[in-house]
């Protein structure tokens, strides 16, 4: 009977030991990346397969377009800022709100212009093949793929669509 | 001795049974023992009861050789299953944590997760 107990209590122990074992050895990449001083760009550089060379390029690029894009976003809260103050006084569309508008957009549209740029040269600094990649990655992860107001008219349209259809 | 014999027919038995006087002293408390024990034993859960039989039936099974290493086997291939199964889901998490990390970094249309 005592020998039966040691088995059983063995069993545990031995499932314990494997579950744990595979556990540490499949989460080490992972843990790895996330000791780097940004893990953000190391899992880039895994998902990409970058070289150290080329990931080195990429978080240079990062690190000179992060202060930019800050710099930018802290211009347009500005803007918002005003733009909020001039509606909330406002009993009309004045050209003082139409012009801080045109000029909102302007820093959008700009602000989007940097991000592609900063977008094209981290994949020209990718091998030829992780660059499209990446390119078409961003494509569908970022505003590139559209916004909200548009996929809503979008949606909005094909419902109509929609109701033609049954009639 | 012979067989089937019936013991209530055996005298000889019968007389060392009658002569037989037993002198060891009983531990102290004995009686209040066997009463506490009875009582446990009636107010014992049924589940509790059904667990310590599995659990004996089980180690009982156990001491046979080939039930020992299949169950040794089967335990192993569980754990070291669920040791993958868990760290594939670790990484996924953490992978699109990290994914959603870079894209606010670079994108300020990203929706910020909550608490940034």
């Amino acid at each position: 009977m005592k020998k039966g107990l040691l088995i059983l209590v063995l069993g545990l122990v031995v499932a314990t030991a494997g579950f744990a074992s595979f556990y540490y050895l499949g989460t080490t990449s992972c843990r790895g990346m996330m000791q780097q001083p940004k893990p953000e760009l190391a899992w880039l550089k895994q998902q990409f397969h970058l070289s150290d060379q080329e990931f080195a390029r990429v978080s240079q690029l990062h690190d000179a377009y992060l202060p930019q894009c800050a710099a930018r976003c802290q211009r347009i809260q500005e803007e918002n800022a005003k733009l909020r103050d001039l509606f909330t006084q406002a009993t009309d569309l004045t050209p003082e709100i139409q012009n801080l508008l045109a000029e909102r957009a302007k820093m959008r549209a700009d602000c989007e212009a940097e991000m592609m740029k900063h977008f094209l040269a981290v994949s020209r600094t990718m091998p030829p093949e992780q660059g499209r990649r990446y390119l078409a990655w961003v494509e569908q992860q970022t505003f590139l793929r559209g916004h909200e107001m548009e996929n809503h008219h979008l949606m909005d349209a094909e419902g109509h669509m929609a109701g033609h259809h049954h009639m | 001795m012979k067989p089937n014999q019936e013991p209530e027919n055996d005298a000889a038995l019968q007389e060392v049974l009658r002569e037989w006087v037993v002198d060891a002293p009983l531990p102290p408390r004995f009686q209040e023992l066997v009463w506490q024990r009875l009582t446990q034993a009636e107010t014992r859960p049924p589940l509790l009861t059904l667990w310590r039989s599995t659990l004996l039936a089980l180690q009982g099974s156990l001491a046979r050789p080939k039930l020992a290493s299949a169950y040794m086997a089967v335990l192993l291939a569980v754990g070291v299953a669920a040791g993958s199964w868990a760290a594939q889901q670790h990484n996924s998490r953490l992978e699109a944590s990290l994914q959603s990390r870079y894209l606010q970094s670079v994108d300020p249309y990203q929706p910020t997760a909550p608490g940034r």
